[in-house]
């Protein structure tokens, strides 16, 4: 059965029809969920909040795009909403403080990945989401674009920031890592 | 180190970037059908005495703002239009020293509750009517002082926050945070002291707002 026809059946009523959609999205939204959250409670939260409303909203979906991208950009905005909420309550050290912390001297912190992964964490919203979607669950510019409501072009030069952000943070490494 | 060798570390290493564990898939869609239900289901509300009380004072407030916007005066001119936005000051003062009131009671029952280990119920169903309140609030006049606005935003927050709480079981962590946050914000602190001093069966509203 394809995609159009099962989004036919799900608006229909079916309720199998909803649990093969379901299943058959359920892991891309809460790997990314969990990889913009980093913590699973958050991530089950995100992912089903995405899905309430994706039934929810199933009406307004008119095939434009492919359903995985309106989806996910159901999942991003929940997901940077939620944590927007969450971080205001959690005592956060601000960026700057980040970035000291992401250089500070390698004895201190001899893990590159930690500390890639703190410098990540500090980047804002916008450019840590590009790099979580790109970099990390390997989509394309042009999903990425679609996704969160963007040109193609500005999902590249929000990469190459926060590239040039990351590489900065991690400067005293370069030796390491060229090693 | 070149530029694509760098690029080329940093994505591999990238990829362990809150690795996210097997999905939850059954625990997930039990979760989601359950919140499709609790949503689609018409809301019952049974009155308790306590909610007699709250819903009376929604509606003051519901009342106040409906008369502050009414009075409002669109476009100010001499002595007659200088009392309607006295009038109208004095019904969204009122209004919002019931509700900080309201708030207040609130939080502070909550906080108390939390440092004892337990939450009622009474105070989620209670956040929730608030939270209505508050985003009201927000949406006229009164919400706009730039002393109000900051403390009106952190409430919706708090009582965001309780209102999400799960009805059954209540993760301690959850309510840790909540009162962690009104901790650093010194919401309850902030709150009282935008409520006007005297009896609160006479509430004042010079310097509410």
């Amino acid at each position: 059965m394809d995609e159009h026809e099962l989004i036919a059946r799900v608006r229909a009523g079916e309720p199998a029809a909803e649990r093969a959609l379901y299943d058959a999205h359920v892991d891309r939204v809460y790997r990314l969920a969990y990889r913009l959250a980093g913590d699973d409670e958050l991530a089950r939260d995100f992912t089903q909040e995405t899905f309430i409303r994706a039934f929810a909203r199933l009406d307004t979906f008119r095939g434009d795009a492919r359903f995985s991208t309106w989806l996910h950009a159901i999942t991003t905005s929940v997901s940077l909403n939620g944590l927007r909420k969450t971080k205001r309550f959690r005592s956060q050290a601000p960026l700057e403080a980040a970035d000291s912390v992401a250089s500070t001297t390698r004895s201190a912190e001899p893990d590159l990945k930690v500390r890639l992964h703190a410098a990540i964490d500090a980047l804002p919203d916008r450019y840590r989401t590009v790099v979580v979607m790109h970099d990390v669950e390997g989509y394309t510019h042009e999903e990425i674009a679609e996704t969160l409501g963007m040109e193609v072009g500005t999902s590249k030069a929000q990469l190459s920031r926060a590239r040039a952000k990351l590489r900065e943070s991690l400067a005293d490494f370069a030796g390491e890592w060229a090693s | 180190m070149t530029d694509d060798r760098f690029e080329e570390r940093m994505r591999e290493a990238a990829r362990d970037y809150h690795r996210p564990p097997a999905t939850p898939r059954e625990e997930m869609w039990t979760a989601i059908e359950a919140g499709r239900r609790r949503r689609a289901a018409p809301r019952i509300f049974v009155l308790r005495p306590a909610w007699r009380w709250g819903l009376s004072m929604a509606a003051v407030l519901l009342v106040g703002v409906a008369i502050g916007l009414r009075l409002r005066p669109e476009t100010p001119s001499g002595v007659s239009a200088s009392r309607r936005e006295t009038r109208s000051d004095l019904a969204y003062g009122v209004a919002a020293v019931q509700y900080l009131n309201r708030t207040e009671t609130l939080l502070t029952g909550f906080r108390a509750d939390a440092r004892a280990g337990r939450v009622d119920t009474l105070f989620i169903d209670q956040a929730r009517e608030l939270l209505t309140s508050t985003r009201l609030l927000m949406q006229c006049p009164a919400g706009q002082d730039p002393h109000l606005r900051p403390l009106l935003e952190d409430l919706e927050l708090v009582l965001a926050q309780i209102a999400l709480l799960p009805g059954g079981r209540r993760d301690t962590l959850d309510v840790d945070l909540i009162t962690q946050g009104m901790d650093q914000q010194s919401v309850l602190t902030r709150l009282r002291t935008a409520i006007p001093a005297g009896p609160a069966s006479a509430p004042r509203t010079q310097g509410a707002l």
